[in-house]
């Protein structure tokens, strides 16, 4: 969904702005997902069951341009949903989510691979998802299998055949050869050994130099700590403190080691 | 709640090319200029008119897609596509011996007429099942895509249509051949291949693919919710293909029984495809309209029912 800018009061230093942002969604409970099961419930009177899942609550934020925001919080406290809010696959609720600049999205990993074509063949195919062109995707391709280290004729061989640490480093690899102006990675980092891990860290240095915005979610502390200059705390869909990248994750991992929240964020 | 702002609380100017300083000391250029704006669904549906375009501009995607799905089935099969024209003509031949075994016989030429009559029945009726089948299960198997990237999702299901499409092509040469050695032998053989009806194939295969299409987006759209649902579409596509002109003739239905050929979706189709590559007649204008409208029907409430689901999809698979 793209609009006109002027029409839209968006601050040009700004990647991302987040207004009173709300995400449900239902989601079925019963065991059996299965047309059976639901004919089975309806000829008995009964429903399927269904919960409602309030992921983020009227959540505001503003990410400018250039900055690494790390998201740290508990399972289930919204984070996955946000991210997947500020790509464009999960639309909000209630709210807006304005994003300024091309969105380059590592959430899942393997993305667009199919383990019996080759790495280049998936690259492709990646990188058409994400909305590249085939002929500038292609001209990347080799630089990819690069930076993923790939020993060499791997890049031309089945996916089924790579170890899965090769795997990691190839998603990781095209989702910061989109060059984006955003990129937004959930648990991504977990991927590859430490050279590899250091190699990451430089190229979203890089990213940052070039006042691209970097939105990253893990559990991994010491990432959030190392690489982002700022961090938020996500607990039960709602920001439970911002700030100081290291300062948040001391309280979290407070609130980790303790197991009750701050006396003073007790609210949420 | 206040608004939160991460690297600075000063106000900015909604303007472009703005500049700040960061951490690091460096001043970058805010120079992105592609805006996209997430708000909530309207109905349930995504703009339109937004969304038809970026669903145009990643038609390329649907057909890539299409291509690697392809390359990665066949890639370690030695006959490889050879059973895409394999498979309908063994079925054929069992349908036939089944078919003429019940009648008790007949004469050479009715029996070869039956045959290609079976024969480009089932070749049209397996490009339609094959849309509908492939598309179904394309939502729940593109799951690492659909959580990762955001575009239209229907451009899964058409990926999986433009495959049967690029199956069901071979299929026909496959039945000229067929018909023509046949001819050769049995020259009173009552079939005329080629007349100035095949000038509506066209317009039968794109109202035929329209159906098969928007029937594929509501079964993908029940997989997501009941994941039995593609295995259900194996016996219901059994019984279809009982129920439509493909086994016997339309000619066979006498007063209200002719409206099965209407009510199934495929009727006008496959009773069109007869008339054409059997008889050398343009179809008949019942089977013209009914084209049309069940290809308008299917799109129309297929689409709704998808798109209006979507959302749910990332939070479902």
């Amino acid at each position: 969904m793209k609009k006109n800018r002027m029409l839209i009061d968006m601050p040009a230093d700004l990647a991302v702005r987040i207004e009173d942002l709300s995400i449900t969604y239902k989601i079925n409970v019963d065991t059996k997902k299965t047309l059976k099961n639901a004919i089975m419930r309806a000829s008995k009177g009964e429903k399927v069951r269904m919960r409602t899942v309030e992921a983020v609550k009227h959540m505001n934020l503003d990410i400018p341009h250039g900055s690494v925001l790390g998201i740290v919080g508990a399972n289930g406290a919204g984070k996955s949903t946000l991210m997947r809010s500020i790509a464009g696959i999960l639309p909000p609720t209630e709210g807006r989510i304005t994003v300024n600049g091309k969105i380059s999205t590592l959430l899942a990993l393997g993305v667009g691979f199919n383990p019996a074509l080759s790495g280049r063949d998936n690259i492709i195919l990646g990188g058409l998802a994400s909305g590249l062109t085939k002929e500038e995707i292609a001209a990347k391709t080799d630089e990819i299998a690069r930076f993923a280290d790939l020993p060499d004729g791997f890049i031309d061989m089945p996916v089924r055949t790579y170890s899965s640490g090769m795997y990691g480093r190839v998603a990781f690899a095209v989702a910061v050869a989109m060059t984006p102006d955003i990129l937004l990675l959930d648990e991504a980092l977990s991927a590859g050994d430490a050279a590899f891990k250091e190699k990451s860290f430089l190229r979203m240095r890089e990213l940052v130099q070039e006042a691209r915005t970097i939105v990253i979610v893990s559990h991994a502390l010491q990432t959030v700590k190392d690489l982002c200059t700022h961090a938020i705390w996500m607990h039960k869909g709602q920001i439970l403190a911002k700030g100081d990248a290291g300062e948040i994750t001391e309280k979290y991992l407070e609130f980790l080691n303790v197991g009750t929240l701050p006396s003073n964020l007790e609210d949420f | 709640m206040a608004h939160l702002r991460l690297m600075s609380e000063k106000k900015s100017e909604p303007a472009s090319g703005a500049s700040h300083v960061n951490d690091l000391g460096h001043v970058k250029e805010a120079t992105p200029s592609l805006i996209q704006v997430f708000e909530p669904h309207k109905a349930s549906l995504p703009p339109v008119g937004a969304y038809m375009r970026e669903f145009w501009s990643r038609k390329r995607f649907s057909l890539e897609l299409a291509r690697f799905a392809d390359k990665a089935e066949y890639l370690e099969s030695n006959l490889g596509k050879v059973w895409l024209v394999l498979n309908p003509l063994l079925l054929a031949f069992v349908y036939f011996l089944l078919v003429t075994v019940l009648r008790g016989g007949s004469d050479k030429a009715h029996g070869f007429t039956t045959l290609a009559h079976i024969l480009i029945g089932l070749f049209t009726f397996y490009f339609a099942q094959n849309v509908i089948s492939d598309g179904a299960q394309s939502i729940t198997s593109g799951g690492r895509l659909i959580l990762n990237q955001a575009f239209p999702r229907t451009l899964l299901p058409l990926s999986s249509a433009i495959r049967s499409f690029w199956q069901y092509i071979p299929t026909i040469p496959v039945y000229i051949v067929v018909v023509v050695i046949g001819k050769f032998f049995i020259p009173k053989a009552d079939i005329h291949i080629f007349s100035w009806a095949l000038l509506w194939i066209p317009y039968v295969t794109f109202c035929l693919a329209l159906t098969a299409f928007g029937m594929a987006l509501i079964f993908a759209t029940m997989n997501v919710y009941f994941r039995d649902t593609s295995k259900l579409l194996s016996y219901t596509t059994r019984i279809w293909l009982y129920a439509s002109p493909v086994l016997w003739l339309p000619e066979m239905l006498h007063g209200w029984h002719r409206a099965i050929l209407y009510v199934n979706p495929l009727g006008p189709a496959l009773s069109a495809t007869a008339e054409i590559w059997i008889r050398g007649h343009q179809p008949t204008l019942a089977q013209i309209i009914g084209l049309a409208v069940w290809a308008v029907i299917a799109m129309i409430f297929g689409g709704y029912f998808f798109i209006s689901r979507e959302r749910d999809f990332a939070v479902r698979i």
